[in-house]
This record gives structure tokens, C-alpha cells and sequence, in this order.
């Protein structure tokens, strides 16, 4: 698995694959579906598919792939070794969502959540596959959300193709294990060798597992806060152990989109009371009744000044 | 931002500003461009020797307050080179911006314009003060302020003394010179300053017409299509953000434009009119002797849809027929 293209821009989205195998294109494909990451406020999410000729099922069933969860990391970096070695039947691809697109998606204007952004990944490798042409004939999907509603967007989306949507479908698939296990190993490594493009100086990689209960990376996260800028992009922003961090430790930042209520926020953003609509003197200036800036300047959003 | 203030100085000055200096600021921070160096030469060689000119010549630019001849309240100006120029001071302020500077983080995206400005505007609300007592004055008795000491330094700005014939009536006495306000040299300089806007607005194809509030919407009327009365009411209401209201109003009616009733100002009455039982009759009615039965009919009961669309309160209301008839063209000049 060369993690190259990814490593030279680590704030996209990448793709990284194998080489379709040629019975992939003839015969009818079965492909699983699993992603690893998406819990840890820390590193990307890994979007993993793996494809086989249905007929070869059984031998990825003995190649004993399981459920990555139960797996320790030299049992995955094992198993992936006999998923290359099985590159004459067996292909994969991967979608590396890095931390800053998931903070940039989740945090945009119009908010895109991760649940969203996680189908729309799966299905856009549903779709390389089918674009390079595997005869896909079955898909098994780990669920994301509920499971009939993923079940019935993904079989719309692809038709003619038996789509199965089942919680813990890693444990009971052999080709969702086997992407799983691909997905985890793609997470583990970038994880690892993580390149910081923020100059931070001899950083400390000692963040323990990226889970926002692991007393490790909590630790982590509190001692490369930055008052003003938060966190490397390392840092999933969305999460709310990032945000309520920065909130109470930070600079407090002021989006014009921000959901802002109370007296406070109206007095800063220079609310009327709905009464004085009402009153006689309804829309002049509070500064110099008998005085109205020009709409030249106002339009403009110059200000005469006072003080400096 | 630069493209609109350029003009904005440009079009203030009687004479003619060959470029403005226009200096940005963040915060306290202060850039100059390179440009001063130039300026500087050029002023020097058009220096009139003045009386007044105490200040040393190369000193840096100061900030000052002095009281605004719109508000009457204090506002930040800027007299440059050794008080040869005086420039306003404008922020562009909108919520939500900050700066980076440099490896620090300014608060408020403020930007600060330093732009030329004609100091007569600062000088005209002290003469207009002094002129009512009539008498020729030297001008420096006249522009002082207690509560802004330094509006005496406008004097000494190359343009003042030499165009103060622009607003005042001149009498020499030996060497001195003496001055008094006149409002109708003051109304053909302002004339000529809202014309000289108007030029400028429609070079730089400033929108006068209908406010548009978004940048992204595309007018449908050319500038073309827009009165000279919009052009020179824009150019009047920029030229009031610099004189007083009174002043503002005398020039609207020297500029001949019709005064603007807004719709705002129209209050609703505090009582309900009184509506009389009796019917609305004339006062003096011929037409019911021509008529053949000369009895007259008792007059019809309302409804009570009819009575009740009566008592409707339709004072400020435009009659139906109104929208009908042509409209009535504002007069061009």
C-alpha cells in the first residue's frame, strides 16, 4: 500500500487502489464495504471496499479475515499481506477522508454531517468499482445510521445490484472483513507517520489512541491548543471535545453564521427591540437623531471616526 | 475600497488633486506609501508663505479631533507634512473581520482611509459662526475652538488662506486681510463642489439610482438611464456629509431640487377622525334646480358594509384614479 499521494497533501480527500484484477471483469463480484476511523477526534477516516468474484468467496472465508476490531495491528498487517498476495482475484480501494475535510465539511455553512459525508463516500467507491469496471452483483454494507433507510438510498442508487445494509456486517461478511481490514491498516499508518504541516517543532506523537475518552490524547489535545488558531489540522474541529477545548482555552472567534442568542449577542450585533418600531422616532440613527450617514458611506461601511 | 476613496478625495477639492495619498492603517499601525516622499516635494514648491507657519515643515503626520462640520461632534482628521494638508479619516468597519498582521492578530477588520480633504469644509462653520455679527475679522480670531485647540492648524494647510475668497467677502488693510462669511459665494463653491461629484460619480459608474443592496445584483438600467436630478441629489447628499444641515438645505434650493417628503415622516393622526351622521352634502348645489323633479330624494340608507367602509381612515391615501393618470415628470434640469 503505497500512502504516497495521500502523505504529499494530507488536508484532501485521497484515493488510493490496487489494481483491478482481471476476473473481477468477467465474473459476477460480490464487495464489501467498511470504514475505520470514525470515532477519534484525532486523523482521517478510512473508507474501505474490497471486491472478489463471488465463486471465490469461500477462499477468503479460509484466508480467516475477521472483524479488524478483534484483530491486533500485527494480525491486520498480516492479513492485508495475504489480501496482496490474493491481488489475482481479490482488489480494494480506499478513500482517506482526511481530519481537515471532515472539520471543513461538518463546520461549512451549510453543514454537512458525517453521516452524509460517510454514504456519499461509500457510494462514490461503489462507483469507481463500476467504473473500472467490476461486474458487481452483490454489496454488503457495515451500517451508518439506520439501516433500512441506507439500504433502500443504496439499492436506488445502484440498480440491479442485491445491496445488504446489516449492523456488524465486518463479523458476518467475509469481504466486508477483508475491507475493514484495509480501511484500519490505511488509518493505522497515516496515523502513524503522520506528517504535520504546521510548524510545530519536534512534536510530541505520543496522542494515544485519537479517541476523545483516552486519557492520552486529551492530554495531547490540551497541550497543542492555540489560543488563536486551535489545532494542526491533525484535529478534527468538529468534534465537540476540539470545540469545547477551544472555547473555554481559546481566543472566542465570531463566525457571521454563528447561532447566537440572548441580550449579548443582539446588543453586539445592534438589535432593535421590536418596540421601537412602534415608536415615533422608528429608524433614525441612536448616535445623532437629527443626523443620517450618507448611503455612499454606509453602503460602503465607512465609518467617520473619534478615536483611534 | 481605494478606487472609491480616490475619488472621494479627488472630488472634494476645488483644485484639482493630482493623486491622493492614500495611507492604510491597521489599528495603531501605520503604512505610508511610498509615494509621501514625492508629495512632499511637490507641496513644498507650492507653499504659499504663511503667516501661521509654525509648524516644522518635514514632521510626521498627526492625527487630530476637530469638530465635524456635519455632527458637531468631535471626529478623527489627519494633517500631514507639517499641516501643508489635512485629510479625513474614514474606518471601514463591518462585523465579523479581523487582520493578520505580520505574526500578530488585530481584532476588528477595521481598515482606516486617510484621504485628502478641502479644509475649507472644517473653516466654513466657524466664519458661518463669526458672520453673524457682520463684521470683516482676521480669520485666525475667527476659527478658534475651545473644545478643539487644534482647529487654529488648519490655517496653515496650503489650500485655506488662498481659497478662503471661495466663502468669504476679502478686504485688505495694509498687509492684514480681513473676511466675512458670504452665503452666496458659499453656495456657488458648493455648487461647484456637487458638480464636480457628479462628474466623478458617473466616471466611476457609482450607482445613483434605486439602492441596490447587493453587489451581486446586476442592474438592468444603464447608467444612462439615470437622471441628472439623481446624479445631483446623490452629489448633494454626499456633500451634506461635510457641511450642516442648514447648510444642506440652502443648497438643495440653490441646486433647484425639489425637497424629498419621505414617507416616514407622515404620521398617522393620534384621533380618529369624527365622522357626522348626516350625509356628505355640497354646499351649494344648482344642479337640483335644473333637474325636472325638483323634490328632492331623502337620501339612501347605507349598508352596513357601506357604513362601516366609511368610518375607514383614508387621510394619506392616494385616490384610486391616481394610478391611472400619467405620471408626472420631475422636472429635468
Amino acid at each position: 500500500m503505497d500512502l504516497g499521494p495521500f502523505e504529499r497533501d494530507n488536508s484532501v480527500s485521497c484515493r488510493l487502489a490496487s489494481q483491478i484484477p482481471d476476473v473481477c471483469r468477467t465474473e459476477d463480484c460480490c464487495l464489501g464495504i467498511d470504514e475505520a476511523g470514525r470515532g477519534p477526534v484525532l486523523g482521517p477516516m478510512v473508507y474501505g471496499i474490497c471486491f472478489c468474484p463471488v465463486s471465490k468467496k469461500q477462499e477468503l472465508k479460509d484466508s480467516k479475515v475477521a472483524d479488524s476490531k478483534t484483530l491486533t495491528e500485527a494480525e491486520r498487517e498480516n492479513l492485508f499481506e495475504k489480501l496482496d498476495e490474493a491481488k489475482s482475484y481479490v482488489g480494494w480501494a480506499l478513500q482517506i477522508l482526511s481530519p481537515n475535510t471532515i472539520s471543513t465539511s461538518m463546520l461549512q455553512r451549510t453543514k454537512y454531517n458525517l453521516n452524509a459525508l460517510s454514504h456519499d463516500t461509500a457510494i462514490g467507491l461503489v462507483q469507481y468499482a463500476l467504473d473500472n469496471g467490476v461486474q458487481l452483483k452483490e454489496v454488503f454494507v457495515d451500517t451508518v445510521g439506520p439501516a433500512d433507510k441506507y439500504e433502500d438510498k443504496l439499492s436506488k442508487l445502484f440498480p440491479g445490484i442485491e445491496v445488504t445494509v446489516r449492523p456488524k456486517a465486518d463479523s458476518l461478511f467475509p469481504i466486508v472483513s477483508a475491507a475493514s481490514i484495509c480501511a484500519k491498516v490505511a488509518r493505522d499508518r497515516v496515523v502513524k507517520g503522520w506528517n504535520f504541516s504546521e510548524d510545530l517543532g519536534g512534536v510530541d506523537t505520543d496522542y494515544g489512541s485519537g479517541y476523545p475518552n483516552d486519557p492520552k490524547t486529551k492530554a495531547w489535545l490540551l497541550k497543542y491548543l492555540d489560543p488563536v488558531f486551535g489545532y494542526p489540522q491533525f484535529v478534527r474541529f468538529s468534534w465537540s471535545t476540539a470545540q469545547t477545548l477551544m472555547d473555554s482555552k481559546g481566543v472566542t472567534v465570531h463566525w457571521d453564521d454563528d447561532d447566537e442568542d440572548g441580550e449579548k449577542a443582539a446588543q453586539r450585533k445592534n438589535n432593535k427591540s421590536m418596540l421601537s418600531y412602534f415608536s415615533a422616532s422608528a429608524g433614525s440613527n441612536d448616535q445623532n437623531p437629527t443626523h443620517q450617514t450618507h448611503r455612499f458611506f454606509t453602503d460602503r461601511r465607512l465609518k467617520s471616526l473619534d478615536t483611534l | 475600497m481605494h478606487l472609491f476613496l480616490f475619488w472621494a478625495g479627488y472630488s472634494l477639492s476645488v483644485t484639482d488633486y493630482r493623486r491622493p495619498k492614500v495611507y492604510s492603517l491597521c489599528g495603531s499601525r501605520f503604512y505610508q506609501t511610498k509615494k509621501k516622499r514625492w508629495r512632499d516635494n511637490l507641496d513644498a514648491t507650492n507653499r504659499p508663505d504663511s503667516v501661521i507657519d509654525t509648524q516644522k515643515h518635514d514632521s510626521d503626520p498627526a492625527f487630530v479631533r476637530l469638530r465635524n462640520p456635519s455632527t458637531d461632534a468631535a471626529s478623527l482628521y489627519m494633517l500631514g507634512s507639517g499641516d501643508v494638508q489635512l485629510f479625513e479619516v474614514k474606518a471601514f468597519d463591518e462585523d465579523f473581520h479581523s487582520w493578520f498582521v505580520g505574526q500578530t492578530v488585530q481584532r476588528d477588520g477595521r481598515l482606516l482611509f486617510v484621504t485628502p480633504m478641502d479644509p475649507l469644509y472644517l473653516i466654513l462653520p466657524y466664519l458661518i459662526k463669526s458672520g453673524r455679527e457682520g463684521k470683516f475679522q482676521p480669520v485666525d480670531q475667527v476659527v478658534m475652538d475651545e473644545e478643539f485647540p487644534a482647529c487654529s492648524r488648519l490655517l496653515s494647510c496650503t489650500r485655506s488662506l488662498t481659497s478662503l475668497h471661495h466663502i468669504t467677502e476679502e478686504k485688505e488693510v495694509g498687509k492684514l486681510k480681513f473676511h466675512r462669511y458670504s452665503q452666496e459665494k458659499t453656495m456657488d463653491w458648493l455648487k461647484k463642489k456637487v458638480e464636480r461629484t457628479v462628474i466623478v460619480l458617473k466616471k466611476r459608474n457609482i450607482s445613483v439610482g434605486e439602492r441596490v443592496k447587493s453587489t451581486t445584483y446586476i442592474r438592468v438600467k444603464s447608467e444612462s438611464d439615470y437622471h441628472e436630478e439623481d446624479y445631483l441629489r446623490y452629489a448633494h447628499g454626499l456633500i451634506s456629509e461635510y457641511i450642516s444641515e442648514d447648510l444642506s438645505k440652502a443648497l438643495l434650493k440653490h441646486l433647484q431640487l425639489p425637497e424629498l417628503t419621505s414617507p416616514k415622516e407622515t404620521e398617522p393622526p393620534t384621533k380618529k377622525r369624527k365622522l357626522s351622521d348626516n350625509p356628505v352634502e355640497a354646499g351649494e348645489d344648482y344642479t337640483k334646480f335644473n333637474s325636472a323633479d325638483f323634490v328632492r330624494k331623502p337620501p339612501k340608507k347605507m349598508t352596513a358594509a357601506q357604513k362601516s367602509l366609511a368610518k375607514v381612515d383614508k387621510s394619506g391615501m392616494k385616490p384610486m384614479s391616481s394610478f391611472f393618470s400619467p405620471k408626472v415628470k420631475s422636472e429635468k434640469k
